[in-house]
């Protein structure tokens, strides 16, 4: 009985686990493009005004304005930034998560533990 | 680490209270991030190799007195070549990344390049740092496995002797 319900909580926590792992991925993912992002608005902003730029969209070279290509990257600065914060509670949230899971999952033990000894008493 | 003339066991901050389990998924976290920084420290070597690659492009390759007004064969498959020659050797198109291309003189592309270079120098100076450290830190861990199971024999030994 009780064996069953410690099975049930490993396997909750083995999820969790897995969650978290994908999610730490994603956030690594949006780290380096915020790296990325932030050389690239570095780079434009020593650049002088009238620098031809060009966005590859595809295998073509399109033409763009500074001042739309620099907006362009505040922008996804913007919601990359957002996205950590997002992506940062939900990574707190599974850590809450697991840390009580852990919880249950000792209490379940230490109370087979005691059953057992208790039997073995008997 | 004062482990080494006090009394055995149990002396140490963190190491030698744990059990081999323990000590064993220490290692083995240990041993991941160690491969995790290593392969980013070649990652990071590759691409300072590559500018360094577009320095020696753009400094060697577009040298006028070597390239204006002779044919070069432009690829337009892996197979397929058409002859052209260069209009422009002064400028060049430089990626600065997310997929942005900014048009550059052959001296400031060469500055970019040369700039990158430094940072991921930088990098990898750190980095280089880091996995010192790390490894230091496996070697730590070791010792003390080896240093518990010498312990856990030299019990059993006492037990067959007395």
């Amino acid at each position: 009985m009780a064996g069953k319900v410690l099975q049930d909580l490993t396997d909750q926590f083995q999820a969790l686990s897995k969650d978290m792992s994908s999610i730490v991925e994603a956030r690594q993912k949006l780290d380096s493009q915020l790296q990325e992002n932030k050389s690239v608005q570095k780079e434009f902003a020593s650049l002088a005004d009238d620098t031809k730029i060009y966005k590859l969209i595809g295998p073509v070279l399109v033409k763009q304005d500074k001042s739309e290509a620099v907006m362009n990257v505040d922008k996804r600065l913007e919601f990359i930034n957002s996205e950590i914060v997002r992506i940062e509670k939900q990574i707190s949230d599974i850590q809450g998560k697991q840390e009580r899971k852990k919880m249950e999952i000792i209490q379940v033990q230490t109370q087979l533990r005691q059953d057992a000894q208790a039997q073995v008493g008997a | 680490m004062s482990s080494k003339d006090k009394a055995p066991q149990q002396q140490t901050v963190d190491l030698s209270t744990l059990s081999v389990d323990n000590l064993a998924a220490v290692k083995k976290q240990l041993d991941d991030e160690l491969e995790h920084l290593t392969t980013s420290f070649a990652k990071l070597r590759q691409a300072q190799n590559k500018f360094k690659e577009c320095i020696t492009t753009v400094k060697t390759g577009l040298r006028p007195e070597r390239i204006t007004d002779k044919t070069i064969l432009v690829p337009l498959t892996s197979s397929l070549y058409v002859p052209g020659t260069l209009s422009d050797t002064e400028n060049v198109l430089v990626d600065v990344g997310t997929g942005y291309y900014v048009e550059k003189s052959v001296a400031d592309a060469e500055k970019f390049y040369a700039g990158k270079v430094k940072a991921l120098t930088e990098n990898l100076g750190e980095l280089e740092k880091i996995v010192a450290q790390k490894s230091q830190n496996v070697q730590v861990v070791e010792n003390s496995k080896s240093f518990t199971r010498v312990v856990i024999d030299g019990r059993m030994g006492e037990g067959v002797l007395t």
